[in-house]
């Protein structure tokens, strides 16, 4: 499938060599000499502007780039530009807010597809998003993983325009099967709404892994699955209850209490600050089994009990190593 | 062996005219016969114009008096226009197929049916899978009229080839078609001065340019294959960036008020947005075309976005938006 990564270099114009001279005074002159040359005022203002400090020229040069639409996505909406724009965010929860230890990263393959599956808590995807970072920081050759997300965030304004621009797709098997033919690293999560949803006194435990789904679509790509075991989102939004009228009125498909959600407003989002360790195991190969071994319910049932119980016992020995939650 | 002789309806439209002549410099064809009310844009040479409308009985004379092996139906309506009833719409479409295909069943010289229909079919859904393989039209309900009728379209026309296993009966799922010469709903909503999209929301959409639109028909009509074919340049783009590309501002509309701002625009004539449409611009839509490069043997010139930008460089309108980006980097 052709995409236009082709014409990209073509929008990498070179820096202006003016940007190097900085300070209001020679802008304001450029200014007016691009007014007295009889340039429209944007396009004065913009000529003035070169005047900066190269950093602040780079930055209106990509503000303008976007507006003018002239930015890359691929054909499923994953633009990398935006991805690294808010990447600095991600890396301070990383780094600062949940001081996650990463293990086993170079269980994950470097290139070709692969399928990594891991356990779900803390209700919104914080645990997509470090896992990868994770990858993005620590593996010697970094990828974006595409991730599937919950087919309900695709109603909501703005959540859903940022997922896709970020690398998720509707959790369907048709998206993983196609991303995993491109080579793509996808990353699932099979315990689903179950898992987000679950509540606080069993949030070690997994949820069971729905019919296989995963399974199926491994085995008819070939892609072999990376168990990945993730300790500490259980503890971020700690589920004290639920409201079954609050989900009815906004769709939701369960509407969390926490001890600060719904009663602080948009500040019970706020996820508490616990410790996390991500752990990626060992790589289940499905190539061997051939595409046919998908309609063997056998061998999905099989092979979908195995990658649980790897991670449930990732998630016990994290659990154990990573000591208290929250110092 | 003689030549192929092919029937073409809505011979007054863009495509079915580029077609016709299409088919007429080509040597394997001995005739072109023409079904329209409309008069071609174009002047034809070779091609039998016949003034009918499909929805009249009297076409059941006409088919099979033309002696055809091949016919391509072209005449679906995917958007209203100006003076067209939803009903006249709905009557064209579907009354009109219907005609047809029973028209076509008393002919015995037909051996291939090639029908443009439409991805309309998927409808624009926010839970679907990003690429609609041909088999996955039974994922969502059937929401807007339009999706109603093309889908009953589908049915006829798969009862009809379950019945006539001797006809190889193919029907083409276009996404919307895109090019300089075509006046469409989006070409007019990229035309307008400000453009609405709904607030928070930025679909996926997919394009066919137009000359792929007709490269696609010609394939399919020289090697048809049965069932569905999707048709669609490869690739997707994002609305917000194209919207960013045609250099118009863009008014993000909260759900609510978008109606009212499009009748605004419907009232003033700038153009008219179908319910299809209008979910298209919410949710988006991309199709799957492997079936259309493998089988068919055509693979589009144009990508989705390369569709978008050729349409773009060739429209004359000036650009609201001044360039930031030229001015940044002096030249």
């Amino acid at each position: 499938m052709t995409t236009e990564t082709g014409t990209r270099p073509a929008w990498e114009e070179p820096p202006a060599e003016e940007a190097a001279a900085f300070g209001i005074g020679p802008g304001l002159r450029r200014l007016r000499e691009g007014l007295d040359a009889g340039l429209e005022l944007p396009d004065a203002l913009a000529r003035g502007a070169a005047a900066l400090p190269r950093e602040a020229c780079e930055a209106l040069r990509r503000a303008g780039r976007r507006i003018e639409g002239r930015y890359h996505e691929d054909e499923w909406g994953f633009d990398e530009d935006f991805a690294e724009t808010i990447r600095p965010f991600f890396d301070f929860l990383y780094d600062r807010w949940w001081r996650v230890r990463v293990g086993g990263v170079h269980h994950v393959p470097s290139h070709g597809r692969a399928l990594l599956v891991a356990n779900h808590a803390g209700i919104l995807p914080w645990d997509a998003t470090m896992m990868t970072v994770a990858l993005l920081r620590e593996h010697p050759l970094p990828r974006y993983p595409r991730f599937l997300v919950l087919n309900w965030a695709f109603d909501l304004p703005w959540i859903s325009v940022v997922l896709r621009r970020v690398g998720g797709v509707v959790a369907s098997p048709y998206n993983a099967l196609r991303l995993l033919e491109q080579d793509e690293l996808v990353a699932a999560f099979p315990e689903g709404v179950k898992g987000t949803g679950k509540p606080f006194s069993e949030r070690y435990r997994l949820q069971r892994f729905g019919r296989g789904g995963f399974v199926e679509i491994a085995l008819r790509s070939g892609a072999p699955i990376v168990p990945v075991a993730v300790v500490g989102s259980e503890e971020i939004y700690p589920k004290i209850g639920e409201s079954s009228l609050l989900a009815r009125v906004t769709g939701a498909p369960f509407f969390p209490l926490t001890p600060t959600f719904p009663w602080l407003g948009p500040l019970g989002v706020v996820p508490l600050p616990s410790r996390w360790r991500i752990e990626f195991c060992e790589p289940i190969e499905t190539g061997s089994f051939g595409p046919g071994a998908a309609d063997d319910r056998t061998l999905v049932f099989e092979l979908s009990e195995r990658v649980r119980e790897t991670i449930q016992e990732g998630v016990y020995e994290n659990l154990v190593k990573r000591g208290p939650a929250f110092v | 062996m003689s030549g192929r002789r092919i029937l073409i309806t809505g011979v007054g439209s863009s495509i079915g005219c580029t077609l016709a002549s299409a088919l007429e410099r080509d040597p394997g064809v001995e005739d072109v016969v023409g079904i329209d009310t409309r008069t071609p844009p174009a002047a034809l040479e070779r091609t039998e114009i016949v003034d009918a409308d499909i929805r009249n009985p009297v076409i059941s004379k006409v088919v099979p008096q033309a002696q055809v092996d091949t016919v391509v139906h072209n005449q679906i309506v995917r958007f209203p226009s100006a003076g067209m009833s939803p009903r006249a719409m709905h009557d064209i479409n579907v009354i009109g197929t219907l005609q047809l295909l029973a028209a076509c069943e008393r002919s015995d010289s037909i051996r291939t049916i090639v029908i443009r229909g439409s991805a309309g079919i998927y409808g624009a859904e926010p839970h679907a899978p990003q690429f609609f393989r041909e088999d996955l039209t039974r994922l969502f309900a059937l929401r807007t009229r339009f999706q109603r009728d093309v889908a009953e379209i589908e049915n006829y026309f798969q009862t009809f080839a379950r019945r006539r296993p001797g006809i190889t009966c193919s029907v083409l799922r276009y996404q919307p078609a895109i090019g300089p010469s075509l006046d469409t709903q989006i070409t007019r909503y990229l035309s307008l001065p400000v453009v609405p999209t709904y607030l928070g929301f930025d679909p996926r959409l997919q394009f066919i340019h137009e000359s792929d639109a007709l490269g696609a028909l010609l394939a399919a009509v020289r090697r048809p294959v049965r069932g569905a074919v999707n048709v669609a340049g490869p690739g997707t783009i994002g609305l917000v960036r194209m919207v960013r590309l045609a250099g118009k501002p863009v008014l993000p509309t909260a759900p609510p008020l978008f109606g009212a701002v499009t009748g605004a625009a419907q009232r003033a004539g700038l153009l008219s947005f179908s319910d299809d449409f209008r979910r298209l611009l919410r949710y988006g839509r991309g199709v799957d075309i492997r079936r259309l490069v493998d089988e068919v043997g055509f693979r589009p010139r144009f990508s989705t976005p390369e569709a978008v930008t050729d349409y773009l460089a060739k429209q004359q309108g000036r650009r609201l938006v001044p360039s930031l980006q030229r001015a940044v980097s002096p030249a």
